[in-house]
């Protein structure tokens, strides 16, 4: 029967076909920008590289200070002295990178200067975030216990400063003023990973990174994975132990402070708290949600119209399959069928245009390293969106369709 | 006529209310792109008051070091000054024009309170930034020693704080640290072209005593970066471990800039899509309603109405069926100015309402007009045969 369905809904497709343009047209450039969304914030938020390990960590991203009466906040990364002391030994983690957020260093070549996101990381950094390694090694204790100036560059940086994609293992980069010897490359990261987004990565150890400084707050950031995906409570639950038994009031930076909160927190949440302040996950889905919706909303009520309209060309069917006895749930089901179906060509058209685009945008180093994918899950909500869009503008339609009174639709046929 | 028009409309009532559900809120997506068009459009005339071009702004961070900081920083900024590259340089703080920093305070006078930003700057300010001084003077040396802080304002703060009344001389604030407007200034957007006019307040840091944290310095044109590179190795000789930043404000704007410009043209696009995808349902659908009017057009014909009579009366059908669509969504709109929802003026609620009210009714036109001349061609003959 469901073969039967889709073969009339196929000939309906070819019978006319500047309305089946019309109608292909709305359903496939709907379904392209919301999947061209959907893998958008997938790669802001999901498992990608080098933070292939997400779904399973917690980041510590700030500390949020306050007098007593709080009316004065301040909220900042933190130290990586209190970081390496506490986070560092979290007995329910299973590794712990520190890193810093946003600083900035200059490098220059042949006339040209290089702007450089530099990080500065301690060697277990490297092991919660799995980065590519084009040539040679990340630090690792030994080269903390020397203090060696050391650095990890990214590809972009190799390219801009060395020329050409040649060896750079070995060689020396001036960087701010101060000479490194390269020990590894690595493939780069997007901007949109501000945790792991860098063109130099140095050991902690480096004269700039300030890591000496004592108190709270700092510039440091922490991931810590754990075992599994369950594992990230009790990580969660023993940092927030932590910071509960430090004692308070107490005197940090030059303000006297009264409570203090900072949390692990799995990404999403870590990304949000700096948007929102409470709930941000559920007002994240809702403003996604809503947002779907708006762009639904028009080409819906136009299929759905559209449908509707042409209703006329197949009362003729349905009043002969009504008189011969087929119940109006069967010409309900056949018309929502034949709807999903054409949502589903609308769909292959439209995974076909999100690939050209996500891959104009990869392309245009709008946003530089990023790599755009249409993936498992975006491809699940994706074919979920098209039955869907299928289901709601069929379904009305259909309704009204299998209601028609036999008598009425066969005269007009 | 339009007695007559709303009796067939009302008589289709179901079919009808799908269109004017789709013209309803094609209005309201207009009315928001064009909210948001002429928004920026008219932030974007207002001038930024100052010139970026040439400009860079170098942080200065000095990391853990803490020793004689207010020597070195003025040690720094005489060693720019020195170079015959640099035009000027003037300290600041770090909230540097374009910068992502901000610093803002509460300001008062006789009961009117303002948030502005505020700006610690040294003599040379308005010389590195080309800063136009409308009233007044901005600070001198006598300044450090005068009893009232002065303070320069912008347009805009003078205006929200004083009205009409002239600013120079006006004591704001109370309690140990009054200051005294000695100077007026244009605009100043240190936030971009795309923000609206904010207002902003210089204060003057005392060289010998104010921790300056950012240094702002105009080049000459045409300055290259071997230059660059050869100023950010001599100060990096003499400030051992800091961090210093370099920028330069032509590239912070256009990022600035971008915060506006692309979730903008992001929306435009989407809108112009849907409204493609609106017109084109409209098309069909009218094609195939007119289609199925034919004897009523042949009766029409043959009881003698001209060709441009039906024409014009399936125009005048769609357009009253927009008229209701966009009285429905007119009462939604008017909400944004009525309850404040965005911080937008009214104008341009009014502007983008009247704008996509025309462009509305534009599309409709457009989309009937075939239609409609199809129909006028139908025969009396053929149509009634047909019947």
């Amino acid at each position: 029967m469901l073969k039967n369905y889709i073969k009339i809904a196929w000939k309906v497709l070819l019978r006319r076909p500047f309305y089946t343009f019309i109608t292909l047209f709305g359903i496939t450039f709907t379904l392209t920008i919301l999947m061209v969304i959907a893998s958008f914030v997938d790669h802001l938020i999901g498992n990608h590289y080098p933070e292939v390990y997400r779904d399973r960590s917690v980041y510590i991203s700030r500390v949020k200070q306050q007098d007593s009466l709080r009316q004065s906040t301040r909220i900042s990364p933190l130290t990586f002295q209190f970081l390496n002391q506490y986070a560092a030994s979290l007995k329910s983690a299973d590794k712990v990178g520190i890193v810093n957020m946003f600083n900035q260093a200059n490098a220059y070549s042949n006339g040209q200067r290089i702007k450089l996101g530099v990080k500065y990381a301690n060697p277990e950094f490297w092991e919660v975030a799995r980065f590519d390694f084009l040539e040679g090694k990340p630090f690792n204790e030994a080269h903390i216990r020397n203090r060696d100036n050391v650095v990890v560059i990214s590809d972009k940086l190799r390219g801009q400063y060395f020329g050409g994609n040649g060896p750079a293992t070995g060689k020396t980069i001036e960087i701010d003023n101060e000479r490194f010897r390269v020990i590894g490359v690595v493939k780069g990261v997007p901007s949109t990973r501000p945790m792991t987004s860098g063109d130099a990565y140095f050991p902690y150890t480096v004269s700039k990174s300030n890591y000496e400084k004592q108190g709270y707050i700092g510039s440091f950031v922490v991931l810590a994975t754990a075992k599994t995906r369950a594992g990230r409570k009790a990580i969660e639950e023993e940092y927030a132990e932590i910071i509960r038994r430090i004692p308070k009031p107490l005197e940090d930076d030059g303000m006297r402070v009264y409570h203090m909160e900072s949390e692990a927190l799995p990404y999403l949440e870590s990304w949000l708290s700096n948007f929102v302040e409470e709930d941000g996950v559920p007002k994240f889905y809702s403003a996604l949600f809503l947002l779907a919706l708006v762009i639904l909303l028009l080409p819906t009520i136009n299929l759905v119209n559209l449908n509707i309209s042409r209703i006329v060309e197949r009362s003729s069917e349905i009043s002969i399959r009504k008189a011969f006895g087929a119940p109006s749930s069967t010409i309900l089901w056949q018309f929502v069928v034949e709807n999903m179906f054409i949502a589903l060509v609308g769909g292959v058209i439209a995974l076909a245009f999100t690939l050209v685009v996500l891959t104009m945008i990869n392309q245009s180093g709008w946003i530089p390293n990023a790599v755009l994918v249409i993936n498992f899950p975006v491809f699940l909500v994706s074919i979920l969106l098209c039955l869907l869009f299928g289901f709601i503008s069929g379904v009305y339609p259909a309704w009204r369709m299998s209601r028609m009174p036999v008598a009425d639709a066969l005269r007009a046929g | 006529m339009t007695k007559h028009l709303l009796k067939l409309i009302w008589n289709k009532k179901r079919r009808h209310g799908l269109v004017i559900a789709e013209i309803l809120v094609s209005f309201l997506v207009l009315f928001g792109l064009f909210s948001l068009v002429l928004y920026n459009g008219q932030n974007y005339r207002q001038p930024l008051g100052f010139r970026y071009q040439n400009t860079w702004a170098l942080n200065l961070n000095s990391g853990s070091d803490t020793a004689a900081l207010i020597g070195k920083v003025n040690q720094i900024v005489g060693k720019i000054r020195s170079y015959p590259e640099v035009m000027a340089a003037s300290l600041t703080e770090s909230n540097t024009p374009f910068s992502m920093n901000t610093s803002n305070r509460t300001m008062e006078y006789e009961g009117v309170e303002i948030v502005s930003d505020v700006f610690f700057t040294d003599f040379d300010y308005p010389k590195v930034l080309d800063i136009n001084i409308l009233q007044g003077r901005w600070f001198q040396k006598s300044d450090l020693t005068s009893t009232y802080r002065p303070v320069v304002l912008n347009q805009e703060a003078a205006l929200r704080l004083f009205g009409a009344e002239n600013p120079l001389g006006k004591v704001l604030g109370s309690g140990e640290n009054p200051n005294r407007v000695v100077g007026v200034i244009g605009n100043f957007k240190s936030r971009g072209e795309y923000t609206p006019l904010e207002p902003a307040a210089f204060e003057l840091g005392n060289p010998q005593e104010h921790r300056f944290s950012a240094c702002l310095i105009q080049v000459k044109p045409g300055v290259t970066a071997e230059f660059e590179a050869r100023m950010m190795k001599d100060l990096g000789a003499m400030a051992k471990g800091w961090n210093l930043e370099l920028s330069y404000l032509a590239n912070q704007r256009k990022s600035k800039n971008q915060i506006a410009t692309v979730p903008a043209l992001i929306f435009a696009v989407i809108c112009g899509f849907l409204l493609l995808n609106v017109a084109l349902g409209l098309f069909g659908v009218l094609n195939l309603n007119i289609n199925k009017r034919r004897d009523e057009i042949g009766l029409r014909r043959a009881l003698g109405a001209s060709a441009t009579g039906i024409t014009r009366q399936f125009v005048a059908e769609m357009w009253l069926l927009t008229a209701i669509g966009v009285a429905i969504g007119l009462i939604f709109a008017v909400q944004f100015p009525i309850l404040h929802i965005f911080d937008l003026p009214t104008s341009v609620y009014t502007a983008a309402l009247f704008l996509a009210l025309a462009s509305i009714y534009a599309l409709v036109t457009v989309c009937a007009l075939y239609p409609s001349s199809q129909a006028a061609k139908i025969q009396p003959a053929t149509a009634l045969h047909e019947e």
